[in-house]
Parts: C-alpha cells; structure tokens; sequence
C-alpha cells in the first residue's frame, strides 16, 4: 500500500516516465494505474462518461487494453498518448491545455475578473458617495427667512 | 464611457450565441480520425472461415476496410454499397475487408447469407482491432491506399457515391506514370 502509494506521488499528470527496467507492479498497483488512466479517458459509445464508469462493451475492452499496457511497464502517460494517437484529443475527459484548448481554461478566468471588476464598480455606485471621487452637494446652510420661521413655530406651538 | 457601457452589455451574450449557434453547425459524427495520413495499424486475424489474414498481405490493393456488426441497422444499409465495390472492382484493385465489432460470429454469418455478399471478414475479439483503429461505433470505414496508408474514413453507412469517388481517386493516384 505504501508503494502503491509512493509510485502514485511521484506519477503525477506532469511527471516524468518511470524507468522501464523497474521492478514489476504489484497487481494491486496495477489496479490503481489502471483505473487512474480509465478514469481520465472518455468512453466512445457513451455520452461524457469515463472509460472507468462505463458498463459497455468498448470501454471494458478498453479497459483490458489499459491493464495490459500498464501490466506490459507502460507508464499512465504512454497509456493515454496511445488513446490519444488513435481517438485524438477527444478521448481526454480533460483537454490537454494547449492551443485553442486553453480558451476552456483561461475564459472562465476571464469573465469571472471581468464580472468581478463591473460588479465592483457598480456597488460602489450603490453604496453612495464614501470614497467616492463625486462628493454628494452640501447641504444648504442658508438661515430660514422670516416667514419660514414664524410658520414653524405655530406648526410647533398648535402641536402642544 | 457611459454611452458605451450601456451598448456593450446587452451586447455581452452575442459572442456566446454565436459559438452556441456555430457548435449547432457542427455534427458529433464527424470527429476527424487521429489516423488520416498514417498508415494502418497492422493486425492478424482470423477470417470467418478460419483461416488467418494480415492486413499487410493485401498492400497493393485499395482497401475498404468495414467495422460491421449484425446487430447495426445502418450496416443492412451500406451492404449493398459494399456488394456493388466486390462487384463493380476488380480484387487486384480493390478489397473490401470486413471487421466483426462487438458480435458473434454465428450472427455475422446468418447476416451475410441473409444480405448475400462473399468478402472476407475478420473476427476482432476484444475489440483490440477496433481499439487500434480509433473506431466508437458502427459502421465505420477506412479506406486505405495501395501502401496501405488511411486515406479517409467514414463514420456512418458508405453511399455509393462517396465510396466510389473515394476509391477512384486512391486508384488515380496510384496508377503508374500519375504523380512521380
């Protein structure tokens, strides 16, 4: 387990392959780089479904295939670049970033700062003039003229 | 600024709608092959009748290589497309060659005395064939040229149309004197 374990931390997506002339997987270990890999390529037959989920026919057989490569000292990444040879970019559940590949990638990033700028924006809008470089008018300091003044003491003195 | 802020966000969603309407365009069943240009993977298989074919062994001879199943409707379609190639080419010219996807054979050997035809198919068992070839569901053809290199494939039941201009041409480039 704990091999299993090491050989799957050094084995990350981007890592580099593993020498051919090491010792032989444990069938165990075999497992897990098999259902890593299957879990990663998207079965033919099915709609969005990985090769690992997949109850059909074509993905079992593929899974075989990937068992066998794995068993044979490929590496997960020369399992996958074989897929890739022959279905094409497709066959990934993820896209590789690459090419016009990296719009899935970099446009959600985009609309999210974009959004988040005009939202900004808009809410200190909202939030009136704190900060603002429009400060709101001040209010009038002018004195009450006579007659606003006489009216205001009968509306206060008819209130008591 | 203002002006433009208030034009450009309704005009926000357009982009999108534009790619939703091109994606609209655009057919799942016509995933270019990662293959075209390459040559074939090489397979040895055993025929119907037992008997055991390389695909190398026909090099020479354009090929109509046909992933098949006796249980794909659209296959009962495209037989008599691929019964009029046996029959309008010569073999030296051209070889229609079956492959059994996903079937057993007894089912593939009623389907032919059913449908009639008497081109070779081979049994795939594991689909390691299919696998090979990139294939995801029936049929699906690949016509390969006389060095046995994929030309064109076909997703989808062949119209005679497509498979005798497909095969024409192969058979043009490779006639002596055309294009060395």
């Amino acid at each position: 387990m704990l091999m299993a374990a090491v050989i799957l931390a050094a084995n990350p997506v981007t890592g580099a392959p593993r020498p051919q002339d090491r010792e032989p997987l444990s069938p165990a270990e075999v497992d897990q780089l098999t259902a890593e890999v299957a879990a990663q390529l998207r079965c033919p037959v099915c709609r969005n479904q990985a090769v690992l989920e997949s109850s059909s026919g074509l993905a079992r057989q593929m899974q075989t295939v990937i068992r066998e490569k794995i068993a044979a000292g490929e590496t997960p990444e020369q399992v996958k670049a074989y897929f890739v040879s022959r279905y094409g970019g497709w066959i990934l559940l993820k896209p590789e970033p690459r090419g016009i590949n990296l719009l899935v990638y970099l446009l959600p990033a985009a609309a999210v700062l974009f959004g988040g700028a005009v939202l900004f924006r808009q809410m200190r809008r909202w939030t009136g003039s704190v900060g603002s470089e429009e400060p709101a008018p001040e209010p009038p300091d002018e004195a009450l003229s006579e007659e606003e003044e006489a009216w205001l003491r009968r509306q206060i003195g008819s209130a008591r | 600024m203002k002006g433009a802020t208030r034009w450009l966000i309704p005009l926000l969603p357009v982009p999108v709608l534009a790619l939703l309407a091109f994606g609209l365009t655009r057919s799942a069943q016509v995933l270019p092959s990662a293959l075209i240009g390459e040559m074939a993977p090489e397979f040895t298989l055993q025929t119907m009748e037992g008997d055991s074919l390389a695909l190398s062994e026909l090099h020479g001879q354009v090929i109509v290589l046909n992933f098949w199943a006796s249980w794909c409707i659209p296959c009962r379609e495209e037989h008599p497309v691929l019964a009029r190639a046996t029959r309008e080419y010569s073999e030296g010219d051209v070889r229609v060659l079956g492959v059994l996807y996903q079937d057993d054979p007894a089912s593939a050997e009623r389907f032919m005395m059913r449908y009639g035809g008497d081109w070779t198919t081979v049994l795939d068992p594991g689909s390691r064939t299919a696998i090979d070839f990139g294939v995801y569901g029936v049929p699906e053809s690949f016509f390969l040229d006389t060095e046995g290199k994929i030309a064109h494939k076909q997703i989808g039941p062949l119209t005679w149309s497509l498979l005798r201009s497909t095969v024409d041409s192969l058979l043009a480039a490779s006639a002596p004197g055309v294009g060395s």
